[in-house]
């Protein structure tokens, strides 16, 4: 093992092989910055070039490039101009967004940067090291496991959120509610959709992002009047401090863990890795209530999750040539058209070519550091046009990101719904982060919830309490975290109502 | 003198335009799966060396959505100038109608095959460590125990239920069916020991295999494919189950020749060792039919498929 490990090094460590993840990397960035243009989408266009490179050592790293710049680059419009780039930038939009109204979108970017570059650094190592045993534990979560912890996550989503509990938990449902909308996962029944063909896919989650999240904001921009000749802030602000690094150095720590938790598990995904990651930073906090009004810790907590998924959820892919999402899919008909076989005997036979990749995503981190500090500055000079030329170029965006997405004039509709109904939650002081994860977590929890009952079958009891003791087990604790986290936060409230605005 | 040339340059003109090679522009053919999968990837590789003998390149237009509804219904709906296809099965194909339904397009009266790119046979796979080592045993088990089995599907109506289902009504069988997304979840399930029987294309299960995971206990079709698996022939079922057709489509109304142009493009990529290949090496094969003969196939998969619809309305 340690001979492949050592072949593949040396397999790594080629200039080309870093020329392309840089290619990659900044394409990557670029197309997560796009609101719309989803990671897969520009993956799926990108993986014939990468097949005509011929070389998987090329190729293969090229599109993991991709992969990550995407990750990032989707808190980029999400800090500035608060439009998630893709769905695993929806807790950057809290604190993100804020830094840039106070004058530090530069902070804020590279925060961004050093807690994804730091967190995914450790995951792909960790992934490297512990491939095979991580291959097992992978196996062992099943629908049952699955759908309780996304059940227990959208509680503690639920009860954390901005606001008396009631009010995250109605936002929650109302989520859910929304996910339902379609076509039924098991049957292909429509449910809610009035008739229509637009209805039968249900909403799109981008629409519904960039509804929420941008419009309320070129809203209350328009509403302010003050668009004439302004900007957000005359300079980029800033650069982020050694000292402030150190500060959230506990926070990428224990974002780093999250992510790499939530990638091992089929089906979870990076928005619940940066939510949880987000959640978590703000309950270890000395001072939670600072959070959504521009602390860099959020941005830390969120950003250092949602990276750290990336490096395991390419284990089942390289060890069963088993998919676990959209992204990995294309990885294996990448690494296929290589004329590599993913699955249990890849490590066997072409285990230098493994060992070779996964060092190349460990290297890629450098990379990624490197073009990532290059091209923050650029970036955040967004910030220093004028308001009246940048609220209708972000509004272009919204829309045009939208359509790109799909294709699907429905979704527009979707947007503009979504904006309106993003615009009357701010009004009335509900946080919408509970309902969009309910609504991307309530379709997932509902299909891994009905393939539990399929393998349940009719003695549940005997099968809840005998085979699946796991699963019971995170049911029942839920109730219980569930109300002692919901006490902190209210505790917190209190004390920050009584001090006065922090 | 002067308008009797223009006349005639007009004429000329238009003549040229009549006899202008097809096709003059890239052509679009309709996906409607989703990025990544078997379907996306086959798609890509046969339009790549499929471009060069038609002399325009293929560009796939990823649709997905209802269940490949969306995508087969702009197919339908687009000019039937020859540059448009459709990429589909026969599930979509044939069964859909019954399953789904869809007043919008009907595919027996709206499209006609261009020809079909290659097919698949399914197997019946379970973990080589469990307890069943032939597909005798595992019948026998299914009957004595019904429904208790559990066997894990990709999904409704497609390349694993579909089998599933014909497997049960003409054996007269009951499985515990547990839905996955897909191929590679219902295969993790089994490894797992969720399901304790599934389906797969062989092709995709031949690491498994050697790596002692994975055992198969019957291939589809009349011939055996593997040494000592039983085909579902011999097992008892139609030979014709369990067959996957990839199909390239053209709307009905495609002009005569274009149409045979089209079906000549995919008869001389059948020479190109290089496709074939790409195509193992994707783990498929280059079984090619021409449109015409695959008509043939058509009429019975909709035959075999109304059976199906009418047996589980009958239940």
């Amino acid at each position: 093992m340690i001979e492949t490990l050592l072949a593949g090094l040396d397999a790594a460590l080629r200039i080309d092989t870093f020329v392309w993840i840089s290619g990659g990397l900044l394409l990557g960035m670029l197309m997560g910055s796009l609101p719309g243009f989803t990671t897969s989408m520009g993956m799926s266009i990108l993986v014939p070039i990468s097949f005509l490179v011929g070389d998987p050592l090329i190729g293969i790293p090229f599109l993991i490039g991709v992969y990550k710049g995407g990750i990032y680059g989707g808190s980029v419009p999400a800090i500035l101009i608060s439009m998630p780039g893709t769905g695993a930038s929806i807790a950057t939009v809290f604190d993100g967004h804020e830094l840039t109204k106070k004058g530090q979108p530069r902070k804020a970017l590279e925060m961004g940067l050093y807690a994804s570059v730091i967190s995914d650094l450790f995951s792909d190592v960790f992934t490297l090291v512990m491939i095979i045993p991580v291959a097992a534990i992978v196996l062992g979560f099943g629908p049952p496991e699955i759908a309780s912890v996304m059940f227990l996550s959208l509680v503690i989503i639920a009860v954390t959120s901005m606001g008396p509990v009631v009010k995250g938990l109605l936002m929650l449902c109302l989520g859910i509610w929304f996910g339902f909308v379609g076509a039924d996962p098991f049957s292909g029944m429509p449910r809610y959709t009035f008739g229509t063909n637009e209805l039968y896919d249900g909403f799109h989650l981008i629409p519904m992002l960039i509804g929420l999240f941008a419009l309320p904001e070129i809203f209350n921009a328009v509403k302010e009047g003050d668009i004439s000749g302004s900007s957000v802030g005359r300079f980029v602000g800033e650069r982020l401090r050694l000292d402030e690094l150190k500060k959230s150095l506990r926070t990428i720590c224990r974002s780093t863990v999250i992510g790499t938790g939530v990638g091992l598990i089929p089906g979870l995904g990076q928005p619940i890795a940066a939510m949880m990651g987000y959640i978590a930073a703000k309950n270890a906090s000395k001072h939670p209530e600072t959070f959504g009004k521009g602390e860099l810790d959020g941005v830390a907590g969120a950003e250092a999750a949602n990276n750290a998924v990336n490096g395991p959820t390419m284990v089942p892919l390289l060890t069963l040539g088993i998919p676990g999402d959209a992204v990995t899919a294309l990885l294996l008909g990448a690494f296929m058209m290589q004329g590599l076989r993913p699955g249990p005997t890849l490590l066997e036979t072409n285990g230098e070519i493994v060992f070779a990749i996964l060092i190349a995503m460990v290297i890629a981190n450098f990379l990624f550091l490197v073009l990532g500090y290059i091209s923050i500055p650029l970036f955040a000079r967004v910030v220093t046009i004028k308001r009246s030329l940048l609220i209708p170029v972000t509004i272009m965006l919204a829309f045009s990101g939208t359509y790109l997405a799909r294709s699907n004039p429905f979704d527009i509709v979707t947007l503009i719904g979504f904006g309106l109904v993003g615009i009357a939650a701010r009004s009335a002081k509900f946080d919408v982060a509970p309902m969009v994860m309910g609504f991307i977590l309530g379709r997932e929890l509902e299909y891994t919830f009905g393939q539990t009952l399929a393998l349940a079958g009719t003695d549940w009891v005997r099968f809840a309490l005998t085979e699946r003791i796991g699963m019971t087990a995170v049911v029942l604790a839920t109730p219980i975290v569930g109300v002692l986290l919901g006490v902190r936060m209210s505790k917190f409230r209190q004390r920050a109502l009584k001090g006065g605005q922090a | 003198m002067p308008a009797i040339l223009f006349l005639f340059g007009i004429v000329l003109f238009r003549l040229s335009v009549v006899h202008a090679q097809y096709p003059e522009k890239p052509l679009t053919l309709v996906t409607p799966f989703a990025a990544g999968g078997s379907s996306d990837l086959n798609a890509r590789v046969f339009t790549s060396f499929l471009s060069d003998y038609l002399g325009q390149a293929v560009l796939i237009k990823l649709v997905p959505g209802q269940a490949g509804q969306k995508g087969t219904l702009e197919a339908a709906r687009s000019a039937s100038d020859g540059y448009t296809l459709l990429f589909t099965d026969n599930y979509r194909d044939q069964l859909h109608k019954y399953t789904f339904r869809n007043d919008a397009y009907d595919t027996n009266r709206d499209f006609v095959p261009v020809a079909r790119v290659n097919y698949g046979q399914i197997g019946i796979i379970v973990r080589a460590d469990g307890a069943y080592e032939t597909w005798a045993q595992l019948e026998a088990d299914a009957r004595a125990r019904p429904s208790e089995i559990s066997m894990s599907h990709s999904g409704l109506w497609v390349a694993l239920f579909v089998p599933m289902l014909q497997l049960m009504k003409d054996l007269d069988l009951s499985f515990k069916m547990v839905p996955y997304r897909g191929g590679g979840p219902a295969k993790a399930a089994l490894l797992a020991g969720d399901a304790d029987v599934s389906m797969a294309f062989p092709a995709t299960v031949v690491a498994d295999v050697e790596a002692g995971l994975i055992r198969v206990l019957a291939t589809a079709g009349s011939e055996r494919i593997l040494e000592g698996v039983p085909s579902f022939a011999e097992i008892g079922l139609s030979p014709t189950t369990g067959y996957i057709h990839r199909v390239v489509m053209a709307p009905i109304d495609i002009a005569e020749g274009r149409l045979r142009i089209l079906r000549e493009a995919f008869a001389q990529m059948q020479g190109e060792e290089a496709y074939h290949r790409m195509m193992t090496q994707l783990g498929e094969n280059t079984e090619y039919l021409d449109g015409a003969d695959y008509e043939a196939v058509r009429i019975q998969q909709s035959n075999d498929y109304q059976e199906l619809a009418q047996s589980l309305l009958d239940q």
